[in-house]
Formats: structure tokens, sequence, C-alpha cells
């Protein structure tokens, strides 16, 4: 909200510095996001008298002027307009200035005679526009005043930040009364002397509210005689500073008392109104109405209404309709002054999507008891500035008298919250200044305080106004144990860091994908969609984390990478039976790690000759080195069918029957549609799963004391046997003298024969209790050799 | 034969003094010292001489032998010697090129951020909790004291499920969670108090500019006990803010409104670019907005069961992003999802 402090200077006394009333009502909860001086901009322009004009030598349309801005010496100024007389005193530009629109002003020659300075229309000063050519000033300046001073525009606006809850503070008024609080000084509350005449006004018009449960009261008030036109530019200038534009002076009070009161206010036209009825009521099936901003509405069940006897006339609490609006023409005025429902205010402008000035002040909740008070201000208001007599008294349709609440308040409580003691002398003064009443053990709320309801309430305005800084910190007491870090998190830094260690960088995206990215893996299935997404781009949940990775691939293709190696440890969504009941997530949410690799395997090409590309192993290297992390053994690789693979190179990763994940070359139609590049390999592995087989404490095991033997065993076999298929026979055969098994070399070509590969494997025999000999070792060896040869069609490498 | 031993004697000298390399000395040792030397020769001829002579040769020969084997051992070490000087005097290799091998990956700056402060939080005693990204609107909003049409429900604008693509209907509306604050319903539903808990994640609202992304991380926190106070929230984020953006940094509680918690704060942290003195970051304030908090609203413990007449609480919660913005010196927020290679590579 736009807060004048020219304005506010009408109701309170203010401190003398700027930044100190903005620091004490930050420090209070009335955040001050920007403060702005509007005469900033005419900084350089002053109040100068014109002491000779005469014609330009060289020029029909130019004067030369003699121009006193007050410093006793008179300057030479050129001018072009006609308006003024010898005399006037009007705003001069003096040299250095720059113009609101941008124009430094120098001292120039202009037609060949000299010119210091430009005497300024009210254009120039970014003021609306009056008479055309110069501004001419008020005669009784001060010569040498900034303009901004002379035009009243030395005010200070503040941005004020208020908080949902304070909606007494979307007024001059409501901040006034803080600033009286926080300073200790008087509030002011404006005049609302009220001249009536002797008619009644209940005889002009009346008021029936056919749901007293959203609209809580109703005031009107009849003004005749009104002679509809611009109001005061004080007034106008008032509006301005806060954001709001000048309509008429009719309209202009209504705004001008809400900004000031924090009250909304309607003004119709009376001739207007249908059977001088006035009806508060929801709308009917199919009903319309034309609001202000020239837009036929249809009307919701919902939607609270002010009508006359037949129609629509106003969407209570948002905007009023054009048939009833005020005109030129108007002469006979009603004036609404109500309270409603705050929930039924903020649906229809919801539903409607108009937010208004009016609306933003009763869903945030107005106060029920002001209205009174408010509407004799602006009727009084509407007769200084419009002219015309105030009816005898008001219409007040109040049907259930709304209440003050009383909160109670222990003064131990408020130790027991804040930490520290506020004697009970300062609570009450504090909440005292704030307009609470104190009754017996209780507080009574100001009814503007909408946002007050119990206890805490009371004790946060005690703290904010004694100010947060007077509460002193201390560090939490009664630690009485420490639980051990939760294993999952554990497991998230193990991965990350083998991650890292594997020279994969780290990456996050967007939990939502276009629904292109995941069709493209065929996991569109079952994804769950966003209702209202910002872009389709953004429109579902992703089932798979490869649907943001393998874009992030392309991207960095298409930006002359060489080679990346990406990982995300995020979660895929999809719906599950039973979500949402008895506290189960609404979506089963699976924290998965995904990788993605493609392109050269050091990342750029290298000197080192190992400029190669990366495949299928660097992608199982990863997945090994996070089994390694958490100490996962017995991993099985197994081949697998998948539409996000390519068939050639995918695989399952189990331990036991439990499936940790998978892994693969990207499948080329989804590299195709996703336009990534070629050879792009990816891994993902479910975290639960990983979490389930991993021993964050590994045990470790004695070691043998004896020397081991190593010896290699070749062996050629049919190309569809897999290496692990021997490596486990010969664990198997090799028990127990053979503690480690690893394939070094794999060969097919020429010297082995069409559909065979050789296989070299490096065995480690051990004994734990003794040292092997010759004899042991080649015994075991031997039988090794017989058991691959015989069980897998293998024959040992000539 | 004892001017013959003299000479080899003086032979041998000249040429260990002279020979250079390994094998040039012992092709001399071989020479004077093997089986088939020189020595050996004039020892073979000694059974010819008369004993008196034999014995004075043989004293003779003794001696010349360990001469010579005490001068072959400092050829040796001065051969060696000179080979390790020829090669410490040889060709460098280039110390400039590249090193082998890939350096280690880079973390995210946004989780590792989310890490730092899970990790600051863990030495106050504080545990991780998780909890559901796709949430009913119930714990998102409801049990938080954000009812159904209040104006604080603007505070955060909602992304919706669309309840098509859920295996079940629900009667409540499904939403991506706005803040991490479900989880502390969920946390308190599901244990008794104490609780000391802090609630990392991701959080989604439906808003998308310069400063503002529709999907960002929040850390928030929670602490409920008997008698928990205000006070001791200010000393924890004091705390924290010290831990995390250094030990001079300052902490400021301003009043502030969130539906849940009563009474409120925003905390401002001292400006990490200028010291608090006013800058550009700062927008001259010497102040830094990062932190939400305070006192758990009583309606919020009746939500998650707890009885407020028995405990109190407080809460406070912080978005990653900005945090790691400050830490690394980011300026478009926007780089922090387009997960450029470029971008990760600097962290």
């Amino acid at each position: 909200m736009k807060l004048s402090l020219k304005w506010l200077a009408d109701y309170v006394a203010l401190p003398g510095s700027v930044d100190e009333l903005a620091r004490s009502l930050t420090m209070a909860g009335l955040e001050i996001e920007g403060i702005s001086r509007p005469g900033d901009a005419l900084r350089g322009i002053v109040v100068a008298q014109i002491l000779s004009s005469d014609k330009h030598p060289d020029a029909d349309k130019l004067s030369v002027t003699k121009i006193d801005d007050g410093s006793g010496t008179p300057l030479q100024v050129v001018c072009g307009a006609k308006n003024y007389k010898v005399g006037d005193k009007v705003p001069l530009a003096t040299v250095g200035t720059v113009m609101p629109g941008g124009m430094k002003i120098g001292k120039a020659q202009m037609r060949g005679v000299d010119s210091s300075g430009m005497l300024c229309s009210a254009k120039e000063l970014g003021l609306p526009e009056g008479e055309h050519g110069l501004l001419i000033l008020d005669p009784a300046l001060k010569l040498g005043t900034p303009i901004a001073d002379a035009l009243g525009m030395d005010d200070v606006i503040f941005e004020v930040n208020v908080t949902p809850n304070r909606s007494d503070a979307l007024s001059h008024l409501g901040i006034a009364r803080e600033v009286a609080t926080l300073t200790g000084v008087a509030l002011k509350k404006p005049d609302a002397k009220l001249a009536e005449s002797a008619t009644d006004a209940s005889t002009k018009v009346q008021i029936r509210i056919e749901d007293p449960e959203r609209c809580w009261r109703y005031v009107a008030r009849v003004i005749e005689g009104v002679t509809v036109k611009p109001s005061p530019s004080w007034m106008q200038d008032r509006l301005k500073s806060c954001g709001m534009r000048g309509i008429n002076n009719l309209v202009d009070v209504t705004n001008y008392v809400m900004l000031e009161s924090g009250q909304p206010l309607h003004a119709f036209d009376l001739d207007r109104i249908g059977g001088a009825q006035i009806v508060v009521r929801t709308a009917k099936a199919g009903e319309k109405l034309k609001t202000l901003d020239d837009k036929e509405r249809t009307l919701h069940a919902d939607d609270l209404l002010i009508c006359d006897e037949k129609s629509p006339l106003v969407i209570a609490g948002v905007m009023g309709g054009a048939s009833s609006e005020v005109t030129e023409k108007t002469t006979r005025v009603l004036l609404e002054c109500a309270t409603f429902q705050p929930t039924t205010v903020r649906r229809s402008a919801k539903r409607h999507a108009l937010h208004t000035e009016s609306s933003h002040r009763f869903e945030r909740g107005t106060d029920v008891s002001a209205v009174t008070e408010v509407i004799d201000r602006a009727a009084a208001l509407i007769v200084e500035v419009g002219g015309g007599t105030v009816l005898k008294g008001r219409v007040d349709a109040y049907p259930v008298k709304k209440q003050p609440r009383q909160v109670k308040l222990r003064t131990e409580r408020v130790a027991e919250v804040l930490g520290v003691a506020v004697p009970a002398a300062e609570c009450s003064k504090i909440l005292t200044s704030l307009g609470f009443k104190s009754v017996g053990d209780a507080w009574e709320v100001p009814m503007a305080r909408v946002d007050v309801s119990i206890e805490e309430d009371l004790i946060e305005e005690i703290a904010r106004i004694r100010g947060f800084d007077a509460i002193p910190a201390a560090l939490p007491r009664g630690l009485s144990a420490l639980e051990p870090e939760r294993p999952w998190v554990t497991a998230e830094r193990r991965i990350r860091g083998a991650m890292s260690g594997a020279a994969f960088d780290e990456v996050v995206n967007y939990s939502f994908v276009a629904p292109a990215e995941l069709s493209a893996f065929q996991a569109e299935q079952g994804a769950i969609a966003v209702a209202n997404p910002l872009s389709v781009e953004q429109s579902v949940m992703r089932t798979t984390l490869f649907a943001s990775l393998v874009p992030n691939v392309a991207r960095s293709a298409r930006h002359q990478s060489q080679g990346v190696r990406f990982y995300e440890l995020a979660r895929s969504y999809r719906p599950h039976e039973g979500g949402g009941v008895n506290g189960k997530p609404v979506a089963s949410e699976v924290l998965e790690l995904a990788g993605a690799l493609w392109g050269m395997r050091d990342g750029a090409r290298s000197w080192t000759g190992a400029s190669s590309v990366v495949d299928f192993y660097d992608a199982r290297g990863a997945v090994d080195a996070v089994l390694a992390s958490l100490h996962i053994t017995g991993a099985r690789y197994e081949p697998l069918e998948s539409p996000w693979y390519h068939p050639r190179a995918a695989a399952t990763v189990k331990v036991g029957d439990r499936v940790l994940g998978t892994l693969g070359e990207l499948h080329p139609r989804a590299q195709k549609r996703l336009d990534a590049p070629a050879g792009v390999f990816l891994f993902q592995l479910d975290a639960a799963a990983l979490l389930a087989e991993a021993k964050l404490v590994p045990q470790a095991e004695p070691l043998s004391r004896f020397p081991s033997v190593l010896r290699d065993l070749a062996v050629v076999v049919p190309t569809e046997v897999a290496a692990e298929e021997v490596r486990l026979v010969i664990l198997e055969v090799g028990q127990p003298l053979v503690d480690e098994v690893t394939v070094f070399d794999v060969y097919a070509g020429k010297q082995v024969g069409e559909g065979k590969k050789n296989l070299a494997f490096a065995l480690r025999y051990r004994a734990p209790d003794k040292t092997l000999t010759d004899a042991e070792v080649a015994d075991a060896h031997q039988k090794i050799v017989a058991s691959v040869t015989e069980r897998l069609g293998g024959a040992l490498r000539a | 034969m004892l001017e013959r031993l003299q000479s080899i004697t003086e032979t041998a000298n000249r040429e260990l003094e002279s020979a250079v390399g390994l094998e040039a000395v012992e092709a001399l040792r071989v020479k004077y010292l093997g089986k088939k030397g020189e020595l050996a020769g004039i020892m073979s001829g000694m059974g010819k001489l008369a004993p008196d002579e034999r014995r004075a040769l043989g004293e003779k020969a003794n001696v010349v032998k360990a001469e010579l084997e005490t001068k072959i051992s400092a050829a040796i070490l001065r051969v060696q010697e000179a080979a390790l000087e020829a090669e410490l005097k040889g060709a460098r290799i280039d110390v400039t090129l590249p090193g082998r091998g890939r350096t280690g990956g880079h973390r995210h700056p946004v989780s590792q951020t989310l890490e730092d402060i899970c990790a600051v939080f863990a030495r106050l005693g504080f545990v991780v909790e998780q909890g559901p990204e796709i949430e009913l609107d119930w714990y998102n909003f409801e049990a938080l004291n954000v009812p159904a049409d209040h104006p604080a429900r603007d505070m955060q604008d909602t992304f919706y499920v669309d309840g098509n693509t859920l295996q079940a209907s629900h009667a409540n509306p499904v939403v991506l969670r706005t803040h991490t604050s479900p989880v502390q319903i969920r946390t308190m539903l599901n244990q008794k108090p104490p609780v000391r808990a802090v609630m990392p994640g991701r959080v989604y609202r439906k808003d998308s500019d310069q400063t503002h992304t529709p999907m960002f991380h929040q850390v928030e926190g929670l602490l409920v006990d008997t008698k928990v106070t205000f006070a001791e929230l200010k000393g924890t984020l004091d705390a924290f803010a010290k831990a995390f953006f250094g030990a001079k940094s300052k902490t400021r509680f301003r009043p502030s409104f969130f539906p849940f918690t009563e009474p409120s704060a925003e905390v401002d942290v001292s400006c990490v670019f200028c010291s608090g003195k006013g800058c550009r970051v700062c927008k001259q304030t010497g102040w830094l907005e990062v932190l939400g908090s305070g006192m758990v609203h009583p309606n919020v413990f009746k939500h998650a069961g707890y009885d407020p007449s028995q405990v109190t609480g407080f809460a406070f919660g912080m978005g990653v992003e900005r945090l790691a913005m400050l830490r690394y010196g980011i300026d478009d927020l926007r780089t922090m999802f387009e997960n450029d290679y470029r971008f990760v590579a600097q962290f």
C-alpha cells in the first residue's frame, strides 16, 4: 500500500526523520519496502518571476525574457509561450537541471540569443496537463522556492507491505494509530461535522438485507443537490500519490475516505435505483451485470449482490455496475458504507478475476463498528467538494449486532512464550494505546483488529510494539539425547560422494516435464498431471528422471560440450492405490539416482591418447561405484528388454531377487525424439532398494597372513557365454582356495575362430591358515579348467 | 714376480681411475681379481718358488688384492654417482601438460547448500524428516491454519493436481506442496513431543519471473517441547546465521505474519557482501531477508494432535536457492535449473 507522509501527518505528529519512521514501522511489522520522493524529479526547478518580455529579434514565435530567480541577478531566458504577462511567477528550470523527461538544461543560444534556463509548462514538469503554455504559479510564492515545495509535491511516499492479517493498517488512519502507539503521541481523528436537512433519509430509500450471514451491516446516506465535477486538486493529488486516479468529486470522496479509514464506500445515482429500494441478496440463475469496467458479467449463485427492486447494481464489496453509476447529471446521491463477510467477497473477486482496492480490504476484514463514523465523514466531504444537502439520519440495516471479542491475557504466559518477563503494567500500556480495553482479566479487542482472537495474538502485539530486539537470544534448552543420523541421509551423502568421485556433475531439474519428454520413453502412461501448469513444458510430473537428464545432455551437446556426465538424485511420481487415505501419501514418490553420460571419456580430447568415447561399461562403472560406496555386494547384471534402452546394451541390476535399477544405451527412438546425440548411456537406481541392501557400516574380515599365488586362466568359449558365467564356475569349483577372480582380457577374432571368444582371468589362490604348495595350486587349477571346458563348452587357450 | 705384482697394481690403479661406467669397472674387476685374472695368474705360478719367496710373494699378493678390492669398491661408487649425476642433469618432462584422467564431479549449488544447512542444524540436535511433495490441501493449508477462502492463500500461488490422473478421487484438493510445512504436520501426527527436526525438500509455486521459479527448495525446522520460547527461536536462528554465513553475521527479527505461527518474525541477516554497510545487493539497507519464523500457532498444534496448553514450539523456513545465490554470488536464479554444464562445473 502507498502511504503519503503528508497525509499521514494530518492524523499524527511524525518523528523528524523519514528513515527513522520507516525503520520503526518496519520493526513493528509494517515493512516499508520502498521510499519515494516524487519531488526529486523536479530538483533544480524553482519559482521565478518574469521581469520583462521582448520580441526575439530573429524569430516571430520566441520572446526574450528577463527573469528573477531570487538570486538577485536577473537571467535572460528565451521562451516560446504566449500565455503569460510580465510579473507572473512561473517555474524556471535552472542551468544543470535534468528534466523529468530526461532532457538536460544547459546554457544555450536560441537563434543567436543567449538563454540561461527554461521556463516550464505543466507538461514539462510531468503534471497533468492544464492550460497550454507556461504554468502560472501562485503570486504569493517566494522566489527561488523549489518547485516541488511550491506545488506541494515535497511529499514522501512509503510503499508499505501490509501482511494479510493487518487489514486495520490498509489506511492512513490505521497506520497513524500505529505511529501514535510507537512514538507515544496522540492520534487526531478527522472531524465529521455534518449539517443535515430536515428531511429524513429513510423516506427516500429503504434497505432490505436478505442474507444477514453475508451482509453484516448496510448503512446509507442520501445527499441531494450535488454538483458532479472534478474534485479539488488537493484531493486529486493525494489520490494520485497513493496510486489512484481522480474520476469525479463523488467517486474521489469514496476513494479518499477509503484510503483514509480503510473502509470502502460506494456512491450511487439515487435516481437510477429502481423503487428507492436497496436489496442485498445472492444472485439468481442467469443474472447479468455490466460492471464499471464495461464488462458484462454472468453472476454466480454464490455472488452477493446489492440490487434495487428489479436488478443487480453491484457485486457486493467488489465492483459497482454501470447502470447506477454517478454521472455528470447526477444530483441525488446514495452513499453506501457496508460490512460483508470477508470470504464471500473473496470468492466473488476470485470468480470474476476482479481484484479491487475494495475487495482487497473487504476480504481481509473491515471494522463493522466504524461504518457510521466513516459514512458521516464521507457525506461531509461530498458537501464540501460537491455542494448539496445531507438528508437527516442514516439508514442503518444491522440485523445481528456484532460484539467485540474478549481475550484473556496472563502475564506469566507472556513470559512463557517470549522467554522474557514483561511487567503487567507495560502490557496494559501497549494494549491500551492500540485501542484495546481492559475488561476484568481480559481485553476487549478493537473491532478493526480482525486478526486478534487468542492470547498469542495479544502476546504478539506486546512483543512487536516493544520490539523483537528487546527479547534476548538463547540456545534451546533440554537436548537430552542425540538421535543417530537417519540412514537415508547417510546413504544420500555416500551416493553423491560416489558420483562426485566418478566425475559426475550434479543437476537439479524441475519435477514437471513436457508430455513429449515422457512419451519418448513410453513413460507417459499414468503420469500425474498438473491441473493449472504455467506451460505445457511443465505440465506432467516425471515418471522417470531420464525425461530431464537426456534433454540436459542434448542441450550440452548443442552447446559444444565434448562430453558430459550428469546425475540427479530426485523423485519420480506415480499414482498408487490407497493414496491419500489414512495419511498415506497421495502419490508414490520414489527417490531415484539417475545418470546420463555421453561423449569423450575424459570430457574432452586429451594429449594422453585416452580420447575414447564412453560406452556401456562407463555407465556400469558408475553403478559399481555407487554400490561400492554403500558396500552392496553380490550384484548381478542381467540383460534387459526396455523401451528406454538399445536392446544390444541394456541390463537390470539385482541383488538376490531385489531389482536395484537398470542401465544401458539410450534407445535410438528416444534419442531421435529428444534430439539427443548418439552414444548416450544411462542408469537409474532406486534409492530405497539401495538402502535395503546397503551396509552403511561394513564389518571387517581377518586377513590371511600367508602369501597368495596368482595364476592366469585363458579359455575360449562360445560368444554367447557371459564372462560372469565363467567367473562364477571358477569361483564355485575353486572353493575354498580361490578367493578372487577378475577378467582381464576379452578377445574375439580370427585366432579363436568364428562364434567364439577368448576370456582371460586372473585367479588369486590363498588359504587362511597355511602357505599353499605348487602342487595344491596346480591341482585346483586343473579342476577349474576341466569344469569350465566341460560345463561351458570351452577349451583351454593354446 | 714382485715387480710384476707392482706393475699390475700400477696399471690397475690407472685403469680404475679412468674407467667410465659400471660395466667397465666390472670388466676390470674380472681382469684383475677374476678366477682367470692377473692376480690369479701370479698365484698359480707361486708353486715353483722357494718357500721363503713364496711366503713373501703371497703376503704381498694378499695386500695387493685387498688394495684392489677397496679401489674397485670406490670406483663403483664413483661411477654410480657419476651416472646419477648424469641422469639428474638429463632432459626434463613438460610439467605444464594436464594431468591424467578426469577430476571429480561437481555438486549442484542448491543440493550442496541444502546439505550444509541441514548439517548446521544437525549440530544443534535436529534430525532430518521428509514427506510427500504431492499433498492433500489439508496438510498443505488447512492443518497449517490457512482455511479455504483466506487471503493468506494469496501468499502462495498454488499448483493443483489433475484429479483424473490419480487413482482415487479426493474430497480434498490435491496440490503440489507450496512449502515443506506439511512435513511438520506429518511429523507431529507420527510422534509424541518433543520434536526437533528439519524438513528439506522441493516446493512448488505458480510463479515464474526473474526472481521466482515454479519449483524451488526449502529447509524448514520445527522444535516442540514444554516451554519453548521465542528467545530460543532467536538464539537458534542467530546461531545458524553465524555458522552458515560467518561468525560476524548479525540477525534482526521483524514482526511479520504467517498463518501457522504467532508471533511471527521475518529474519534478516547482515548483508554478506557489505557486512551491513549498505550495497546494491541489500538495497542499501545492510540487511538481507533470509528466513521466516515464529512460535507455532495453537491451531496448528490442535490439527496435529498436540495440546497447546502443554507444549510450545517454534518453526522456521528458508529458501535454499536464495542462500545458495548469496553464498556463491549467483545473480540469476534461473541458471540454477538450466543445468548448463558450464554452470555446474563451477561448484
